[in-house]
C-alpha cells in the first residue's frame, strides 16, 4: 500500500428532503493500493455515498477527488478512473457473455487494442471458458456475478468500487474473488468496497469506515477498530460503534 | 376443488389492477370518442335531408317536380335550395355556392319524361374528407329516390287521372332517373361516383392509421423497455458510470429505436402500397377508375408519401422521447406495461375519430383537443396531403417538432439529474440509501 491518495472524500453529503441526509459530512480517503470497506446496516447511507463517489447521484455539498478529478466538476474524467459493480447489478441477459465484455471493453478503452486486452484480461478473471459463448440469461447468479467482476476489475482502474462484491456467489467462488481482489490490490489497484459480510471485511479490507444513519462513525484497520473497543471480531466492533451512536441519540 | 383454487390464482394474476385499468381507460377513451363522432353524425344529419338543385331545364315539369320535392322534404325537415350552375368548373361552382353537392337537372329533361326515356342528372359531389361520417348527407342515392319519387309524382298527376299510362310509360316509370356523377375534392373534379371514390379510398388509406397505431406502440413498447429493464436490472447504474456521457446513452436508446421504427415503417409503406396496387389493379380494372382518383389527386405521389412519413417519423419521436420519460418510472416489468397506457389512450383518440370523422368539422373544443394530441396530426397527414390542407399540415408539422423538442428537453433533464434513478410511478422517490 503507497500513501499517495487515490480518493480524497471530503464532507459529502446527501440531503433528499429537506433535513433528511441520507449521507452526512462523510470524510475518508483511499490510498493506492488499498482496500477500503464500508460496512453499516441497511439504510446507513453506503450505497448513496458510493453513489455520489461513481458521480450518478449529485452531492448536495461537499466533494470527492478521484486521480485528481473533483465528481462535481470532472465527472466524465472520474468514470475514466473509476469502475462500478452495484448490489445485485445484472447484465444483458440476451447477450453473450463475451460479447458483454467487448461491449463494456469498448465504452472504456481509449482504442481497439487495448479494447482487446481488456477482454482477455476479463476472460482469464471471470474462468467462465466456453460458457462465454452463451447467453447470459443461462448463466447462474454466481456466473453472472463473476462476469460482471472481471468486468468491473479488467480494464484496471485507479478505483474499483464493488457493492457486495460477493453477493451470490458461493463459499469457493467468493473465496476466490476474495484472492483477486487482494493480489489486484497488491499491484496498485485501489477498491472501495460496501458489505454487510463482517468477516469478509475484516479478511480482506486494509482499512474499514463504520457508517450508520448517514455518518461515518469510525474509520481504522480492522485490527485497530478491534484494539480500540476491545471487542473480538468486526462484527462485534460494529455492534458497539453503532450501539454508542444511538445510546449518544437517547434511542437504546 | 383443486382446479378451483388454481383457476382463481390464475384469474388473479391475470385480473390484475393494470388490466382493470386498461379496460376502464378504454371505456372512456371509446365514449369520449363516441360523444365527440356523435355531434358531427348530429350536424350531418341536420342538413341529410336537404337538397341543392340547379334546374337548367326550367319547365314547368321541372318547377312542379320542385314544388313537389320541397312539400316532401319540408316534412322531413329538409330544405331544397336552388342554385345556379353556369359552367362545367364544378369544383368553382360549389364552392360559389357554399354546397357539398349538387342535383343538375339538364336541358331536355322534361323532354325525355315525355318521350318516356330515361332522364338524365347529374349529380356532383365535393369530398371535404374521407372520414366514413363526414359524407353521410350526401348520398347519391338519396338524391335518386327523392328525384323519381317526384318525377313519378309529376307524371302519375299529369297522366294517370286521364287514363292515358302506356306500358312504356309504366316501364320507365320503374326507372325514370339516368345518374351522371362527378365527384369534386379540392379544386379538381371527375366523372366518378364519391361512394365509389369513398371505397377506394377507404380501401387505398385504412392501412396507414392501422400502421400508425401499430408504429407508435412498437416503438413507445422498445424504449419504454429499454429503459425500464436497464433500470431494473440495473444495468442502468453500470452504463451511466461508464466514461460516456448520458447524452450519447439516450441518444443512442433513441436513435436505435427510430431507426428500428423507421424500417419497420419503409417496410409496412412498401407492402401497403404494393397491397393496395393490387386491391386497386383488380377493383378498377379497366373502369378508369384509377385515372379519376389520379386526377382527382386522391391517389398520393412520392412527395405526398414524404409529408406523411416525416410527420410520422415526428410522431414517433414524440412517442420514443415520452417513454423514455415514462421508463424512468417503472419500478418492475407489470409498472412498465402499465406506463404504456397514456400513449395507447393517446393514439387511440385519433385513430378512431379520424377513421369516421372529418376532425375539422367537430366543435372547437374537441377538435382543439384532438390537434394538442401530436399523434393526431400523422392520422390526418395522408388526408391533409391529398386534400391540399397545407395550412394544417404545416401547422401540425411545427407543433409535433415544438412538442417533439419540449419532450427531449424533459428527457433530458431527468437523465441529467438524479431522478433517473430516485423517480418512479406516482411520483414517490424510491431511494434506496
Amino acid at each position: 500500500m503507497e500513501n499517495e491518495k487515490v480518493l480524497e472524500v471530503r464532507g459529502l453529503s446527501k440531503q433528499y428532503k429537506k433535513g433528511v441526509y441520507a449521507s452526512e459530512k462523510v470524510t475518508f480517503d483511499v490510498h493506492k493500493g488499498e482496500i477500503f470497506a464500508l460496512i453499516g446496516p441497511n439504510g446507513a447511507g453506503k450505497t448513496t455515498t458510493i453513489r455520489m463517489i461513481s458521480t450518478l447521484l449529485q452531492a448536495t455539498e461537499g466533494d470527492a477527488v478521484i486521480s485528481g478529478h473533483s465528481i462535481l466538476t470532472e465527472p466524465e474524467n472520474v468514470r475514466r478512473c473509476i469502475t462500478y459493480l452495484p448490489d445485485e447489478a445484472g447484465a444483458y441477459k440476451n447477450m453473450k457473455g463475451i460479447d458483454y465484455l467487448k461491449f463494456m471493453a469498448e465504452l472504456y478503452a481509449d482504442n481497439k487494442q487495448q479494447a482487446e486486452e481488456y477482454v482477455k484480461t476479463g476472460r482469464e478473471i471471470c474462468e467462465l471458458g466456453d460458457r462465454l459463448n452463451d447467453k447470459i440469461a443461462s448463466y447462474s447468479r454466481g456466473m453472472q456475478r463473476k462476469l460482471l467482476l472481471a468486468r468491473a476489475i479488467m480494464s484496471k482502474p485507479d478505483l474499483a468500487i464493488l457493492d457486495e462484491p460477493t453477493s451470490g456467489l458461493d463459499i469457493i467462488n467468493a473465496l476466490e474473488i476474495r484472492r483477486m481482489i487482494r493480489s489486484l490490490a497488491r499491484d496498485g489497484m485501489s477498491f472501495l468496497l460496501s458489505s454487510h459480510n463482517m468477516l469478509e471485511i475484516e479478511y480482506v479490507s486494509d482499512r474499514v469506515g463504520i457508517i450508520a444513519q448517514g455518518h461515518l462513525l469510525e474509520t481504522g484497520t480492522p485490527r485497530e477498530l478491534i484494539s480500540k473497543y476491545r471487542a473480538d471480531n468486526l462484527e462485534d466492533v460494529f455492534e458497539l460503534v453503532v450501539m454508542r451512536k444511538e445510546l449518544k441519540e437517547g434511542k437504546a | 376443488m383443486k382446479f378451483r383454487t388454481l383457476f382463481f390464482k390464475e384469474l388473479r394474476e391475470m385480473l390484475s389492477a393494470q388490466t382493470i385499468l386498461v379496460m376502464v381507460i378504454s371505456v372512456f377513451v371509446l365514449a369520449f370518442a363516441g360523444k365527440a363522432m356523435s355531434k358531427a353524425v348530429e350536424d350531418n344529419a341536420e342538413t341529410m335531408m336537404d337538397l341543392t338543385i340547379c334546374d337548367r331545364d326550367d319547365t314547368e315539369f321541372t318547377r312542379n317536380m320542385l314544388k313537389f320535392l320541397r312539400s316532401n322534404l319540408a316534412q322531413l325537415d329538409g330544405e331544397v335550395t336552388v342554385i345556379d350552375v353556369t359552367t362545367d368548373d364544378y369544383a368553382a361552382e360549389l364552392k360559389k355556392a357554399d354546397a357539398k353537392s349538387v342535383i343538375i337537372i339538364p336541358e331536355g329533361f322534361t323532354e325525355s319524361v315525355q318521350n318516356s326515356e330515361p332522364a338524365t342528372v347529374k349529380f356532383v359531389q365535393r369530398l371535404s374528407s374521407l372520414a366514413t361520417f363526414s359524407n353521410l348527407n350526401t348520398g347519391s342515392q338519396v338524391a335518386v329516390e327523392y328525384l323519381s319519387a317526384a318525377v313519378k309524382d309529376v307524371v302519375f298527376s299529369a297522366k294517370v287521372a286521364g287514363g292515358k299510362l302506356t306500358n312504356t310509360e309504366v316501364s320507365f316509370l320503374n326507372d325514370p332517373i339516368h345518374l351522371e356523377e362527378s365527384t369534386v375534392v379540392a379544386d379538381k373534379s371527375e366523372d366518378i361516383s364519391a361512394s365509389i371514390v369513398m371505397s377506394l379510398c377507404s380501401a387505398q388509406n385504412m392501412v396507414v392509421p392501422i400502421m400508425m397505431f401499430v408504429l407508435v406502440m412498437m416503438s413507445s413498447n422498445m424504449i419504454l423497455n429499454a429503459v425500464s429493464t436497464e433500470k431494473i436490472d440495473k444495468t442502468l447504474e453500470t452504463l451511466l458510470s461508464a466514461p460516456i456521457s448520458r447524452l450519447s446513452v439516450i441518444a443512442a436508446k433513441m436513435l436505435s429505436a427510430a431507426v428500428v421504427a423507421a424500417m419497420q415503417a419503409a417496410v409496412y409503406m412498401i407492402g401497403a402500397r404494393s397491397m393496395m396496387n393490387g386491391v386497386l389493379d383488380n377493383v378498377s380494372g379497366d373502369t378508369g377508375y384509377s385515372e379519376a382518383m389520379k386526377n382527382l389527386g386522391l391517389t398520393m405521389d412520392a412527395g405526398q408519401y414524404v409529408m406523411v412519413g416525416i410527420q410520422m417519423f415526428l410522431s414517433i419521436l414524440i412517442a420514443l422521447s415520452i417513454s423514455l420519460v415514462l421508463g424512468v418510472l417503472a419500478r418492475d416489468s407489470k409498472s412498465a406495461q402499465t406506463l404504456t397506457l397514456p400513449i395507447m389512450m393517446f393514439t387511440m383518440i385519433p385513430y378512431m375519430l379520424s377513421m369516421f370523422v372529418d376532425i375539422r368539422t367537430m366543435s372547437p373544443m374537441v377538435k382543439y383537443f384532438v390537434y394538442a394530441i401530436p399523434f393526431s396530426h400523422a392520422f390526418m397527414a395522408s388526408e391533409n396531403a391529398m386534400f391540399g390542407n397545407t395550412a394544417l399540415y404545416i401547422g401540425g408539422l411545427i407543433y409535433q417538432t415544438i412538442f417533439l423538442a419540449v419532450c427531449m428537453f424533459i428527457a433530458l433533464r431527468i437523465f441529467m439529474s438524479d431522478r433517473i434513478f430516485t423517480m418512479t410511478l406516482g411520483g414517490k422517490k424510491k431511494v434506496n440509501l
